[in-house]
């Protein structure tokens, strides 16, 4: 018999119709609105959250200082730079004593007329009490001969009235003498205060310290109160640290630190918070702590930046999950759990949360309960779900 | 009877075949471009909804955050927390940046955000989200990123934590979210040549660098390096109460501009991709006219080779409307075939795209029926061929 | 008259344009051929014998005359018949010069479609191809395709399409011209076969000297008329 030729031909050509149907129903399927939404999952897991806070910070110093004049002046001399070690009491900086010498002396000038006007002022009282002595006894005399009727009443009441002004010319110079002291007080006081003016030109290091500026060459102009040197005491050196207010809770102070620096990233050193300031930043909403270095490292410079993790005892046994398991509805936070082949989406309350990702679940959750973690698309409740082993374009 | 069409087709199938594969590689670009205008109002929709937003607040006068720039104070949403029928109100800033990882790199949109509130993308495709309050980054996987990657934006570098799906912005650049504060910092701070510029300047003003009183000079520095400005406010509307009425409040502080959904959308859409779409537009009727014309083309070479045939058909008896038929028949199963390849063809190319591409199961009913259409239509060149033969041309030679 | 009495044509005159540029194709033609019989049309070329056999076919209209066609009149001074179309799937029967067969139809297929275009449904059209086909001796390729039938085998098929719906008249237009004498003759002894088992009349147009010795009875047509004349209607082995 013959082998009809058409039909491998019709054969083939419908198999190619199927294959294209096939493939076009796959299309239709696998990507677009039809397909269920890839998600992947895990369990509620018992284990331990390192609760951690972090913060970025500033190096700086506790203790400062600005080193200049009290009054204005020229420089003189400079004699530490940027970078010195100094002790405490040594000199610094000199400012040009101008006319304070002549100051000085024209103090002690004057201090030693007022002494001179002391001595004078005591003299005449001296001689104001002898005349008084004389009158007062001569007043006696006559008032008794007065009474004897030996001489007139008018030459009595003449001894009587040269005794009163002879009273009245000791307290004269009394208080001439008063205010002779008090004027040599004023003049010692005057000398005194030049003197120190003299030795405030002497710019000294209060404290031990390392020089982090110079401001003012010799020669240079300075008001009072404007810096020549800056200083700081690097055994001072802490990071001030800037955490969320709203990320902050259990911050207390003998917080055991992590400190990692910009400049050394590698090797985190340790410290404690051993300040929490009082006053936060009401427009960053951030809090200020001071988290001190066990060790100042070596070569760390004031200014740095620097990334503060501070580590507080978590909590061990509780029930975790990822982080990223996490959805909102509203404000309502809560996970989509798998149950029975079911999506629901279940309120819960979170309690730690470690720098890791992994949150405690307080409540809404047991343990073992199954979760979506990862999904392609937001959930609703009637959302097709297919589990996967990770999303597509997410591996490495 | 059976079908001449059918048949036709059969005999030459090679023909046909690869003649439905070029068309249907045409027709493959056409629903790809749509796709791609379906892919950018998708990606609106996305955006707006992902934000977990009800209202946007932005500045007065703008139709920021994504139409234009906004730039409002970032204590205003404190004040907008005290309006009744406000639940939540979180600051947010976008700003479109290069974002450096090793020696690429990637253009993208840098958004801050503030953890637990509208702005956050509302879930991840890998990693974990952002504990830390600074120096780390949500990426979305169109930036290549992976998690544990490290980024550089502006000044600081960034560790990549968590991978996010469809979080694009409105011009279809993927997002990067870092924290709040990194972003203000980012967006405003300028590079270094230009602070110390900037310092230099103030530093030999003498109004501002007065000697007698230290620490001048700092503080305006400080003042100049920072930012208190964010791009926009969202603001989730309590359970019970119609956002437009709380937009209405929001809008009668002097300085602030409030939208809803629908007015987002239409911004976005309406306003945005208004342009793309009439590009995109004017392609699909391109892209029509030619595929008309390579069908019509087709099946007028195919009908003028068998003129003989045509005219034997006819004089021995077979109708016109037969002939006719066989004719458009055959135009129509180009179309089918041609139809069938180009989904299935962009089926396969469009995870490439760089822009998300999304096929709709309606574009593709509409996009069957165009097909026919043109189809029926091209075919009257070549119907009109075949009825214009006489049969007598059978006889004689 | 007979319902199957062949072809008969009478005074059948057809004129080409007006006036002073119009051309007398034919002249008052007159033929008679009987169910069974093979006659021969002879003339040189534009003496318009194409013209005659396009109005027999069908697809031209004559100027005036009469056409009788298996005892029906198909036109007296103008068509009788209102589907003219279906004039020529059922009654008359076409042979080329060349086979002309459908390319993409096979060789049943190719015979078939008449019947299936007069309404008979698949099977049944099969059946009658098949049938044809048999008397034609080339059923062993029935199920072959056009391209895959050789010269001979497609002219045999073509003749088979021309039977398959019974008509009463087959017109012929040069079907040996491209054969040689053998191949021929076979032509012309199967035309005379089928002819007398299914009683058609057959008017075969040509100018081969091979076959003209093998009629019984010829028309000579000379400037559009026609001179009937005897044959030598030589027998055919």
């Amino acid at each position: 018999m013959n082998i009809p030729k058409t039909l491998p031909r019709q054969v083939w050509f419908g198999l190619f119709g199927i294959a294209l149907l096939l493939a076009f129903a796959w299309g239709v399927t696998k990507s677009g609105p039809l397909a269920p939404i890839q998600v992947t999952v895990t369990r509620v897991a018992k284990g331990d959250v390192a609760s951690t806070l972090f913060g970025i910070g500033t190096v700086e110093a506790r203790r400062a200082y600005l080193i200049g004049p009290t009054v204005a002046g020229r420089v003189r001399s400079v004699l530490v730079d940027v970078g010195d070690s100094v002790k405490a009491g040594q000199l610094l900086a000199e400012m040009d004593p101008v006319d304070l010498d002549a100051r000085v002396t024209s103090a002690d000038a004057a201090t030693a007329r007022a002494g001179s006007a002391v001595t004078m002022a005591q003299a005449q009282l001296d001689d104001a009490k002898s005349r008084q002595a004389l009158a007062a006894s001569e007043a006696r005399r006559f008032v008794d001969l007065g009474r004897k009727g030996f001489v007139s009443q008018s030459v009595v009441d003449g001894k009587l009235q040269q005794q009163q002004s002879a009273d009245a010319q000791i307290s004269a110079a009394d208080s001439a003498l008063a205010s002779a002291r008090q004027d040599l007080a004023r003049q010692d006081a005057d000398r005194v205060g030049a003197k120190q003016q003299r030795r405030n030109i002497r710019l000294e290091a209060p404290t031990d310290g390392v020089v982090t500026s110079r401001d003012a060459e010799p020669g240079s102009t300075v008001v009072a109160g404007q810096a020549v040197l800056k200083l700081i005491d690097p055994a001072s050196l802490w990071v001030k640290t800037r955490l969320d207010q709203s990320r902050s809770a259990g911050l207390r102070l003998g917080l055991p630190a992590e400190i990692t620096l910009r400049s050394n990233a590698r090797k985190p050193f340790a410290g404690k918070v051993v300040r929490i300031e009082p006053i936060s930043d009401s427009v960053t909403e951030e809090r200020i702590a001071d988290v001190a270095f066990d060790r100042i490292p070596q070569g760390v410079s004031a200014n740095e930046m620097a990334d503060v993790t501070l580590l507080q005892s978590g909590v061990t046994g509780a029930l975790i999950v990822p982080n990223a398991s996490l959805r909102y509805r509203g404000a309502q936070v809560g996970v989509w759990l798998r149950a029975d082949g079911q999506l629901r989406f279940v309120p819960v309350k979170t309690g730690a949360e470690g720098m890791d990702g992994k949150v405690q679940i307080v409540e809404g959750l047991k343990a073992d309960d199954e979760l979506v973690v990862y999904s392609e698309r937001d959930l609703k409740d009637d959302s097709r779900i297919k589990v996967v082993d990770s999303l597509a374009g997410t591996a490495k | 009877m059976i079908s001449l069409a059918g048949r036709d087709i059969l005999h030459s199938w090679g023909k046909f075949v690869l003649t439905g594969l070029g068309l249907g590689l045409l027709i493959g670009v056409t629903f790809s471009m749509a796709g791609v205008y379906r892919g950018m109002v998708d990606d609106a929709e996305v955006l707006l909804s992902n934000s977990g937003a009800d209202l946007w607040v932005v500045q007065q006068d703008t139709l920021g955050p994504y139409a234009e720039s906004s730039s409002i104070p970032d204590d205003v949403y404190r004040d907008l927390l005290g309006l009744s029928g406000v639940a939540q109100a979180a600051n947010v800033t976008y700003l479109n940046m290069q974002v450096r990882k090793g020696d690429t790199d990637v253009r993208a949109t840098v958004v801050g955000f503030e953890p637990g509130k509208p702005g956050e993308p509302r879930y991840l495709a890998a990693g974990r989200r952002i504990t830390r309050s600074h120096y780390e980054a949500m990426a979305d996987v169109m930036t290549r990123f992976h998690v544990g990657d490290r980024i550089r934006i502006r000044r600081h570098d960034y560790t990549v934590v968590g991978l996010t799906r469809r979080m694009v912005s409105s011009g279809g650049d993927p997002m990067v979210f870092i924290p709040l504060k990194d972003a203000q910092e980012a967006q405003f701070l300028k590079d270094n040549d230009a602070i110390v510029n900037g310092r230099t300047r103030i530093a030999v003003n003498p109004s501002l660098n007065r000697p007698g009183v230290p620490g001048i000079l700092d503080a305006i520095n400080a003042l100049q390096a920072s930012n208190h400005n964010v791009n926009a406010v969202l603001v989730r509307v309590a359970d019970g109460h119609s956002p437009e009425a709380v937009a209405q409040d929001i809008r009668r502080w002097k300085h602030l501009q409030a939208f809803s959904r629908e007015q987002m959308d239409e911004i976005l859409i309406a306003k945005m991709i208004g342009a793309h779409s009439e590009q995109i537009g004017i392609f699909l009727v391109i892209l029509a006219i030619v595929s008309a014309a390579m069908v019509a083309f087709i099946i007028y070479t195919m009908t003028l080779g068998k003129i003989r045939e045509i005219a034997v058909l006819k004089l021995i008896g077979t109708r016109s409307r037969t002939i006719a038929g066989m004719i458009l028949q055959q135009a129509l199963g180009l179309g089918l075939i041609g139809f069938v390849v180009g989904k299935i063809a962009a089926s396969l190319w469009a995870p490439f795209f760089p822009k998300y591409v999304l096929l709709e199961t309606g574009d593709a009913v509409r996009g069957f029926a165009i097909v026919m259409t043109i189809c029926a239509i091209a075919s009257t060149l070549a119907i009109r061929a075949a009825l214009k033969v006489d049969p007598a041309t059978a006889i004689g030679g | 008259m007979d319902k199957n009495v062949g072809i008969q044509i009478q005074g059948l005159s057809k004129r080409y344009g007006e006036g002073e540029a119009a051309v007398d194709a034919l002249r008052d033609v007159n033929m008679n051929v009987a169910p069974g019989e093979v006659v021969g049309l002879i003339g040189p070329s534009g003496s318009g014998k194409t013209t005659l056999l396009k109005c027999l076919g069908a697809v031209i209209e004559p100027t005036h005359g009469r056409i009788t066609l298996g005892g029906e009149v198909t036109y007296d001074n103008g068509w009788k018949i209102s589907d003219l179309r279906v004039l020529r799937r059922d009654r008359i029967g076409f042979i080329f010069q060349a086979p002309y067969l459908i390319p993409f139809l096979d060789a049943t297929d190719n015979v078939a479609l008449l019947p299936m275009l007069a309404g008979r449904s698949n099977g049944e059209a099969r059946a009658r191809a098949l049938e044809l086909l048999q008397a034609l001796d080339v059923a062993h390729r029935a199920k072959a395709e056009t391209s895959e039938l050789s010269g001979g085998e497609q002219q045999r098929v073509s003749i088979a399409r021309a039977l398959v719906n019974r008509p009463p008249v087959i017109l012929a237009d040069e079907p040996t011209a491209p054969l040689d004498s053998d191949r021929a003759l076979a032509v012309v002894r199967i035309l005379n076969q089928m002819a007398s088992q299914y009683q058609t009349a057959i008017i075969v147009v040509t100018h081969d000297e091979k076959i003209i010795p093998t009629f019984r009875r010829i028309y000579n047509i000379r400037d559009g008329r026609t001179f009937e004349e005897a044959g030598e209607g030589r027998a055919l082995e």
